[in-house]
């Protein structure tokens, strides 16, 4: 174990390695790669079939809703943002979790995230995936929604750069875009691995096009180090920016409640909050169901853990320093919105955010509650619902009582609203199948890389190349 | 941002109701909480239909972009003289309701008339109209109108009924009308009155019923009793110093409304903080905008307004009355005003009130010398006023005696009172003909039905309430199968068929006594009136008066919770249902509770919370022997156990948009009750039924949104509106566009005189091809409207005050909206529109989002899409019709100032004031909307900018919006105001 281990541990736990159960590098390759290869459950087509049809009724509701027009869903006039706005804003946070674990620890050298964040990546790639459902589809005319694109044409017709949804097409673009290089460019050894294990002609050819013809030479380590270095460093800011740009959609609008400076941090710190709550969740099922609790282990579930607990915490901040401000900005309009978010008309989603957001992280201070999987499992749900919520209050609340009250209004969602935020976590389970039955759910190169054997002599080189 | 504290701030508006009453009861009124049905599913997807959505959905794309429609132009082949395509052409005629005329200018493209507008020569529109004249566009092209003549259900045409009349009409000929009777609402026509005189000639046996739903006789009754003559008042408000109203909604449903809005804000506008205004009394039952106009307003229940007139005459020793309806020292105060401005006061009285009360207010007119002045009397020789009344003619078709009725634009069988069984009487009728625009309740039991024209398709004329004449001229073929209300009397009294024109012509001729019409018939044609005059001066009978006041007996029952009172209300909406099938009347907000597509039974909160009933909850209602479900709506401003009720809802059969809407509150009158009744009781069903209304919050939070003060107030802190906000200095962080060239558009809006009577909206929706949405939509919070007519109420929620504020987009010069849009759909003009691009916006909604003052509207589904063609010939051919998916808001009737800049480019200068007007401005009777160009020195709009009262709503947010409003002004009487202080 490298001295690095230690210390990175010693802030864990002095006893317990990252890995355990003493793993070889073939039993690694083993347990994680037969996932892939060994025949399908019937459970997983249980799951698949459930989570695929949950997707159906998402196809069903986007047509039906291009068929009708917005109007089916609970809009009216002073809201003119819905559910829509509100799971884009959700999905694009839950992201944010997979890009901080595998591009900021890995600048950071945080090496229990080898564990992890394969995992976290699919999910981030995943939710941007159901995030960018929305944006293309909530608009009156989808027909002409190429509007949006800096095309060049002969009428001179350009996008308005003044607008904060051009920035975020752009902020969700690039994101998905570096997201999923970084994700590709880290399956890639895996992926030769799996080829070389593959006995099936058709099999071998396909993951051996998706291998880009790896062979796991020591130049091919070196420059896929430094491509995979690039790309983290070019995700990091991302891990900022991205949710930052989201924010203003709200913060560089005039409507009180949205009008504030404190969104960009706020929303980037609430992004990796609910992110680390969903790769909870996620990796809690799969770890059980696929036996990886040796390879994800208590100790990397307790350090997220802390994770949601610290961002918990500064989202909590944010929730009273916008009262704060609120008030001593002496805007009455302001003020108003504020109150209103916690005594008004969805009092109700107010509260349901700061239990779920504030008050039920703080178990966590315990470590005995830390490391219990029920515990964290429940409290995780709790986030991410708490978390939807958030962009809820944001979103709806805000826009039902602004300035003027004669046009204050009430939003109820209708089936075609619940329909496709159900639909879309359909889209999110059914990719997400897809990936466990397919594709390496653990970068097994990398975990190699932290095991003890890895380093047998050189403290100060932890990544001595092996494919196999 | 800071609220200054001054000694002045402007009026304390309500923070919420609770804060007046902390009880969980009042918490609910005005605030809508959490509702019961949080999701609701409009479409219900079939099985079958959602297996189909899932296949259209894998090609939705492709098919979603073929839905856009396609229209095909043929152009003329002879092209018709004076018309040039694209230039509207426009006529003068007349549009009459009941006896009273109101002269019109229509504007027509390519022989479509689409747009209504008042006729400045004519006195009783002066250039404005209201609400119901601004509507009559939709009335035309109503799809659902009556389109064939019919015979007992069976199709049949204009010849058979002639023949069959021409028969009919020989043997009343012999029995000189024996068992024929005419039922006929009022009118005042010289050709209807000439073919009036000769029925009555030659058919003197016959009966000739004049029924109106909405009735005047007590009005008329009145004055015949104190001046012994059957004359029409006409009020001149602008002379007006001191106006009380009883119960008299004249800014509103009343008739003759657009000239009293005229003449009322004439003598209300004020320039600087020298000038005078009127001061207005108004006691009613239930608020009406004149009551949220008024500057000192009593809630009285109609039994006591009966007492309170006693209580005004007794005080000019008129009558003896011990009548205590009022605090004496208030009615002191009222009295020594009115004394002191002898001459320059005016009383009147509504509708509902009593022959005797309205000849009390002709004497209190008299001993105030306000008879020739403030209101002159006309002997109206082509009025039909009063005939047969309709109970007379019931009985006498019960007994048998009549086996002929023609019913001539009028519906008995939907307003008749209970106590008349009119259903009973016509059935005992064998040969009934209804002369209607729809196959109406009436219709449906008569053996014939004649489809009548609209009055844009007739030929008519008309007599205004000062004498001045008009001829009504068709600007349009009949689009159906109808005939003129002159062309069907006409057969009926000869038995022979000709042209509307030439009765009209014929009956001219003799008015102008001349053979042949030449030039100053063409000249009365091309202005729409013909100037005579009938008015007269009349002593007053006073001890007529005396004898048929104390003949009235006072009510003295007092109301309670168990004997409640129940007043019918002319509906703003509907009218007594004449508007019924009509769109834009039925999704035109209530003025005063807000509600569209429903009338209510309106309660307020104090009798509400004894009742234990709450908006939305149906009732049983009984009163007058009858009983009726209906729902509440909870609205302050009601006298105390009064339930307010609109006439004209609850229709059946007669069309798409009518059927089902409302309830029909004719089933609770009856002769005696016809405008009121005490011994009204409710119980709760408890059942709910949805109301549909465009403004749920009706406090105004605190926040300086209508800036009020007093008279008073407003000559001591003279910039008291753009002074109410402080905030720091509004700077840009870079050079801003100068806007210093050309045209420079602007807007203020007075609400000093503003009223809130709807007609900028409904002249806004018909300019600007709004579409109509419908109840469902409406409740979702879809609505339309460019312009709204924001109402809140203000001071003791018992006896509250009622402001309006119209907003429409303002037109800031550095717009939220335009910021945010990120395909640049909505931009701004170098002449400082904030101009909308349909075809280039996608809809992302982010533009209302941001809008301070939430006047975009969105088109969340098609809504034009299944327009039937009728509709469509309604629309303004020069405003886009707009699609699904796309934002709309105010333009400030950009298609007008185009126009108006091509026209005078061509003429080589710059376009000015009397070359533009938004639709909102034309049509505003009270003239409260001033429009124009910023850099003309000599417009209106910079003059008006320069007023002091002048303020910019949501100014503080540095977003320079270019329409801005003038403060609200009251002008209450110090006496009184020293009397209210002292209680408090």
């Amino acid at each position: 174990m490298s001295s690095k281990n230690i210390e990175t541990d010693a802030s864990l736990d002095y006893q317990v390695p990252l890995i355990r159960g003493n793993p070889t590098f073939a039993s690694i390759t083993e347990s994680v790669s037969k996932v892939t290869e060994a025949k399908t459950t019937k459970e997983w087509f249980v799951l698949f079939g459930f989570f695929s049809s949950l997707t159906m009724i998402m196809i069903g509701s986007i047509g039906y809703l291009i068929w009708e027009g917005t109007g089916i869903w609970g809009l009216n006039n002073p809201v003119g943002w819905g559910w829509a706005i509100v799971n884009f804003v959700f999905w694009v946070g839950i992201g944010h979790a997979g890009t901080l674990i595998s591009a900021v620890l890995f600048l950071f050298h945080q090496k229990w995230r080898t564990s992890i964040n394969r995992f976290a990546e699919a999910m981030t790639i995943f939710a941007v995936i159901c995030a960018l459902v929305f944006p293309g589809i909530h608009v009156g005319r989808i027909w002409a929604v190429y509007y949006f694109f800096p095309i060049p044409n002969q009428m001179d017709m350009w996008p308005n750069f003044r607008s904060p949804l051009l920035w975020d097409f752009f902020a969700v673009g690039t994101y998905f875009t570096v997201s999923f290089m970084f994700w590709y460019t880290g399956l890639i050894p895996d992926l030769a691995t799996l080829r070389d294990r593959a006995t099936n002609k058709i099999r071998k050819l396909i993951l051996g096009v998706a291998a880009l013809g790896w062979r796991g030479g020591n130049k091919q380590w070196k420059h896929y180090e430094l491509a995979y270095l690039l790309l983290a460093g070019l995700s990091t800011p991302l891990v900022l920016s991205v949710h930052s740009v989201v924010s203003t959609d709200f913060a560089t609008s005039v409507i009180p409640g949205w009008h504030t400076t404190i969104f960009p941090p706020y929303f980037v710190a609430g992004a990796i909050f609910s992110g680390f709550a969903m790769v909870m969740t996620l990796a809690i099922i799969a770890r059980k169901i696929y036996n990886l609790e040796h390879i994800i282990t208590i100790t990397h579930l307790e350090n997220m853990n802390k994770v949601i607990l610290l961002t918990g915490m500064m989202v909590g901040y944010s929730y009273s320093m916008e009262f704060f401000i609120a008030w001593y900005s002496g805007n009455p309009y302001e003020s108003f919105a504020f109150v209103n978010r916690a005594f008004g008309q969805y009092a109700w989603a107010y509260w349901i955010m700061v239990s779920c957001n504030v008050i039920v992280p703080q178990i966590f201070w315990f470590r005995k509650l830390r490391r219990s999987i029920p515990v964290m499992f429940v409290a995780s749900i709790f986030v991410n619902i708490g978390m939807w919520f958030e962009r809820f209050v944001i979103i709806v609340t805000t826009l039902a009582k602004d300035f003027l009250p004669s046009a204050w209004d009430y939003f109820s969602p209708t089936i075609w609203d619940v329909s496709l935020m159900i639909g879309v976590f359909g889209l999110f389970f059914t990719l997400f199948l897809l990936f466990i039955k397919h594709l390496p759910m653990v970068a097994m190169a990398e975990l190699k890389g932290v095991l003890p054997q890895a380093d047998p002599h050189f403290g100060h080189d932890g990544h001595e190349g092996e494919s196999k | 941002m800071k609220e200054i504290q001054k000694n002045i701030t402007g009026k304390q508006y309500w923070r919420s109701m609770d804060q007046l009453a902390d009880t969980p009861e009042f918490k609910e009124f005005l605030e809508r909480e959490f509702p019961e049905n949080a999701s609701e599913m409009t479409n219900p997807v079939s099985r079958r239909k959602f297996l189909g959505l899932m296949g259209a959905s894998i090609a939705f794309a492709g098919l979603a972009s073929c839905r856009r429609p396609v229209e095909k132009i043929v152009p003329y082949v002879k092209a018709p003289e004076n018309v040039i395509p694209g230039i509207p052409q426009y006529y003068a005629t007349t549009a009459t309701l009941g006896a009273h005329a109101y002269g019109l200018v229509v504007e027509s493209h390519g022989g479509r008339p689409t747009k209504i507008e008042g006729n400045e020569k004519h006195p009783s529109s002066q250039g404005k109209t209201n609400t119901f004249l601004q509507a009559e566009i939709l009335n035309l092209y109503d799809p659902d109108r009556a389109k064939e003549i019919t015979h007992d259900g069976e199709t049949s045409d204009w010849a058979s009924f002639v023949s069959f009349w021409k028969e009919k009409h020989a043997g009343f000929i012999e029995s000189k009308g024996e068992g024929l009777a005419i039922v006929s609402g009022e009118f005042s026509s010289p050709t209807l009155y000439g073919l009036y005189t000769t029925f009555k000639k030659v058919f003197p046996k016959a009966l000739w019923v004049v029924d109106e739903p909405i009735d005047y006789s007590n009005l008329y009754d009145g004055i015949k009793v104190a001046t012994g003559k059957l004359l029409r008042p006409n009020h001149h408000l602008e002379k007006a110093k001191i106006v009380v109203s009883i119960d008299n909604d004249f800014l509103g449903t009343a008739q003759e409304s657009v000239a009293s809005n005229m003449g009322f804000a004439s003598a209300r506008r004020v320039e600087s903080e020298n000038d005078d205004m009127n001061r207005l009394y108004v006691v009613e039952s239930a608020f009406s905008i004149t009551g949220g106009m008024a500057d000192h307003r009593k809630q009285l229940s109609q039994t006591q307004i009966e007492g309170f007139t006693r209580q005004l005459a007794a005080e000019f020793n008129i009558i003896d009355s011990t009548a205590e309806i009022v605090e004496t020292v208030w009615m002191k105060a009222l009295v020594a005003d009115l004394k002191k401005n002898k001459g320059n006061t005016l009383i009147f009285a509504g509708h509902r009130q009593s022959a005797a009360t309205h000849a009390l207010v002709y004497a209190i007119n008299a001993a105030l010398n306000n008879n020739g002045s403030t209101v002159t009397y006309h002997d109206d020789q082509y009025a039909v006023l009063e005939g047969t009344t309709l109970s007379e003619f019931a009985s006498n078709a019960q007994t048998g005696k009549i086996n002929s009725v023609v019913m001539l634009a009028t519906n008995p069988v939907y307003s008749a009172v209970s106590d008349i069984n009119i259903t009973a009487a016509l059935d005992k009728i064998e040969n009934k003909i209804s002369f209607a625009a729809h196959k109406d309740e009436t219709a449906s039991v008569a053996n014939w039905l004649i489809p009548q024209s609209h009055f844009l398709e007739s030929w008519a004329d008309a007599s205004a309430v000062d004498g001045t004449l008009s001829v009504a001229q068709p600007l349009i073929q009949p689009l159906y199968n109808s005939k003129s209300i002159t062309e069907v009397l006409n057969v009926i009294v000869n038995a022979e068929d000709k042209k509307g024109h030439s009765l009209v012509k014929e009956t001219w001729k003799g008015l102008l006594k001349t053979a042949s019409l030449g030039k100053p018939w063409r000249k009365i044609l091309h202005d729409g009136v013909y100037t005579s005059s009938n008015s007269v001066a009349i002593p007053s009978k006073n001890s007529a008066i005396a004898e048929l006041v104390s003949s009235t007996k006072l009510n003295n029952s007092s109301l309670s919770k168990d004997n409640l009172e129940v007043v019918f209300y002319t509906s703003p909406s509907v009218y007594d249902g004449r508007y019924a099938n009509n769109g834009w009347m039925q999704e035109a907000p209530d003025p005063v509770t807000k509600l569209c597509w429903d009338n209510a039974a309106l309660i307020n909160p104090k009798t509400a919370q004894a009742l234990g009933v709450n908006t939305k909850d149906l009732i049983t209602l009984s009163a007058n022997g009858a009983t009726m479900e209906i729902v509440v709506s909870v609205t302050p401003g009601v006298a105390d156990n009064v339930v307010a009720l609109e006439l004209g809802f609850g229709r059946e059969n007669l069309g798409r948009i009518a059927d089902g809407v409302g309830f029909n509150v004719n089933v609770l009158r009856n002769s005696a009750g016809k405008h009121s009744a005490a011994g009204a009781k409710i119980t709760p069903t408890g059942r709910t039924y949805p109301l549909a209304n465009t403004q749920d919050h009706s406090s105004m939070e605190g926040r300086p949104l209508i800036r009020e003060a007093t008279l008073d107030e407003y000559r001591k802190e003279p910039n008291f509106a753009p002074e109410m906000v402080e905030h720091p200095p509004l700077k840009s962080l870079w050079d801003d566009y100068s806007y210093e060239q050309g045209y420079q558009w602007a807007m203020t809006i007075d609400l000093n005189t503003c009223t809130g009577c709807n007609t900028c909206l409904v002249a806004c929706q018909s300019e600007n091809n709004i579409p109509v949405i419908g109840k469902e939509e409406v409740e979702k919070g879809r609505e339309m409207h460019w312009i709204r007519l924001d109402r809140y109420f203000a001071g003791d929620i018992d006896n509250p005050e009622m402001v309006y504020q119209p907003v429409a987009c303002q037109h800031c010069e550095n717009a939220p909206c335009e910021q945010v849009c990120p395909v640049q759909a909505t931009l701004h003009d170098e002449e400082g529109l904030n101009v909308m691009t349909y075809n280039r916006c996608v809809g992302t909604r982010y533009c209302a989002n941001n809008c301070p003052y939430k006047v975009r509207r969105f088109n969340f589904f098609n809504f034009t899409k299944d327009y039937p063609e009728q509709i469509k010939m309604a629309q303004n051919p020069d405003v886009t019709v707009r699609f699904r998916g796309v934002m709309e808001k105010c333009t400030y009737c950009t298609q007008r100032l185009q126009g108006a800049k091509i026209t005078a480019k061509n003429e080589g200068r710059q376009a000015k004031d009397e070359d533009y007007m938004t639709a909102c401005q034309q049509a505003c009777p009270a003239d409260a909307i001033v429009f124009g160009n910023l850099i003309d020195p000599e417009s209106a709009i910079v003059k008006a900018k320069k007023q002091n009262r002048n303020y910019a709503l949501l100014g503080e947010l540095n977003i320079r919006p270019r329409t801005t409003f003038m403060a609200k002004l009251r002008n209450p009487n110090p006496e009184i105001e020293k009397l209210t202080e002292t209680v408090s």
